[in-house]
């Protein structure tokens, strides 16, 4: 259930530049407790930086950003304790076991969700002797899940989680995230399949080139396009304001 | 206290399962002890001289798990944590990253302490090894020499954007310093152009302090191998600080 008198994350006129490239511009959003929020975007539009400005690994050249109700630059690892994270493309130590790793991120939280629970939710409980590098695609992304909700945060940020997982195993991904979602859990993530966004996301805001092109529940922005489905909603507004960027550079 | 136990145990489960780090650190030098021992080990360190070649090689060889660890295993898994974004994951938990860093100094430090171990086991059941001078100060001489060698590997940790940048530094340092300084050849059978090359290494400074301790001669200048070791400390560190990056 979405919550709407609670706010979980709330980001105003959020920027950050790299040297001359500006990859986030005045940005604004804010998550309600319960809600799967979707940031999208072509590749380079800044989601990731705007995730890691939101949790700190990037510090924002101006802006305000608030992580249940608090600064995370300011409380960051009190903070974390609520937090789940999942970067895009993380890898794990070489030579690591699925259960070694568990054990060791567990010992990083005071309070930890039983990490063999999560591991037989996501079926992976076979592969506790197993090297993380011996793990399939699908595993590897299942067990970022596992490492990112254990310890039962109330939000989890997602980034890219299903990139490279073949339909299968992204099916299974969604169910996982909306049993989640049922069980009370805010869920900010990025993507770029579109299917998935329909299907999983209560609201999304797209964005190009760091700055917000249009936001609201997946419904509301097929129709604002005129389209049948996200994909092509999607493509049709990326592609408008590429055209407008022409139009722009040209006059 | 817990957190740094869990993390130092993992980092030395990995270590040992690391096949490249137990060769160099712990069964190469054990290796060259015994080859040396076996060709010359207890013929006297040359002419009239009142101390055997095994007790000349000890403290040389004795440093040669504080290389691989120092050279190899700190700046090679640093820049793969960086890489792999597990520093950066360590950011966004309760826990500090410098808490992986500090397990992974621990586990580096307990490997070359070991391998000393192993190689003053093996001298001294094998080739009657003892230690002439005190070995008080020789375990004193012998920290500063290893935190020389661990900052020089940080310095290399925080310089390598890649582990491939990092790889190429290590292997820039690692083997002549390991050939050149007398870890492995011993320093007196070498040339004298190559000898005062190799007197630039810290490393070469670090042997000659421990030699001259081991054996009980004293050095003639020994502020000079102290001098140079503390400053490679303290430059390597303060660049390390300065250049340091978790992602």
């Amino acid at each position: 259930m979405i919550n709407k008198t609670r706010k979980l994350l709330s980001v105003h006129n959020l920027n950050k530049n790299y040297d001359e490239l500006i990859a986030v511009k005045n940005l604004n959003f804010q998550v309600w407790e319960g809600e799967i929020f979707g940031l999208l975007g072509p590749n380079g539009a800044g989601k990731s930086t705007t995730l890691e400005c939101i949790l700190g690994t990037k510090i924002p050249d101006s802006g305000i950003v608030k992580v249940l109700n608090k600064n995370p630059l300011a409380h960051s690892k009190h903070l974390f304790q609520s937090i789940g994270v999942q970067f895009q493309d993380s890898h794990y130590p070489d030579l690591i076991k699925v259960g070694e790793l568990c054990r060791m991120m567990s010992a990083l939280y005071m309070d930890c969700e039983p990490y063999k629970t999560l591991l037989d939710i996501f079926s992976l409980t076979s592969k506790m002797n197993n090297r993380v590098s011996e793990l399939s695609g699908g595993e590897k992304q299942k067990l970022s899940m596992v490492l990112a909700l254990i310890n039962n945060p109330k939000i989890v940020f997602l980034d890219e989680l299903t990139t490279g997982l073949d339909p299968v195993a992204r099916r299974q991904v969604w169910s996982f995230l909306n049993m989640l979602k049922e069980k009370g859990l805010t869920i900010v993530l990025t993507s770029h399949y579109m299917e998935e966004v329909r299907f999983l996301c209560d609201r999304i805001l797209i964005m190009i080139e760091g700055e917000e092109v249009i936001s609201g529940t997946p419904e509301l922005v097929m129709y604002k396009s005129n389209s049948n489905t996200m994909e092509d909603a999607y493509l049709k507004i990326i592609n408008r304001e590429k055209r407008n960027d022409k139009i722009i550079h040209t006059i | 206290m817990t957190k740094l136990f869990i993390l130092f145990k993992t980092e030395m489960i990995l270590a040992a399962r690391e096949f490249s780090g137990v060769l160099f650190g712990l069964i190469m030098p054990v290796g060259i002890m015994l080859l040396l021992g076996i060709i010359q080990g207890e013929n006297p360190a040359f002419e009239g001289a009142s101390y055997s070649m095994m007790q000349q090689s000890f403290p040389a060889v004795a440093t040669i798990g504080i290389c691989a660890t120092g050279l190899m295993g700190i700046p090679l898994t640093i820049s793969a944590y960086r890489e792999k974004k597990i520093l950066k994951h360590f950011k966004v938990t309760p826990t500090s990253p410098f808490l992986l860093l500090g397990a992974q100094f621990l586990t580096n430090f307990v490997f070359a302490v070991i391998s000393t171990l192993m190689v003053l086991i093996t001298a001294i059941i094998f080739f009657d090894y003892s230690m002439m001078g005190s070995l008080i100060k020789f375990v004193l001489a012998y920290g500063l020499v290893l935190s020389a060698i661990f900052s020089l590997g940080m310095m290399i940790a925080s310089i390598s954007r890649t582990v491939k940048t990092a790889n190429l530094l290590c292997t820039l340092f690692y083997f002549p310093m390991l050939l050149l300084s007398g870890a492995t050849i011993p320093f007196e059978i070498m040339p004298s152009g190559l000898q005062q090359i190799s007197n630039f290494m810290p490393l070469t400074q670090g042997i000659k302090l421990l030699k001259s301790i081991s054996l009980s001669i004293p050095l003639d200048d020994w502020i000079r191998p102290v001098a140079i070791l503390s400053m490679t400390v303290i430059i390597s560190l303060i660049l390390s600080v300065k250049i340091f990056r978790w992602a």
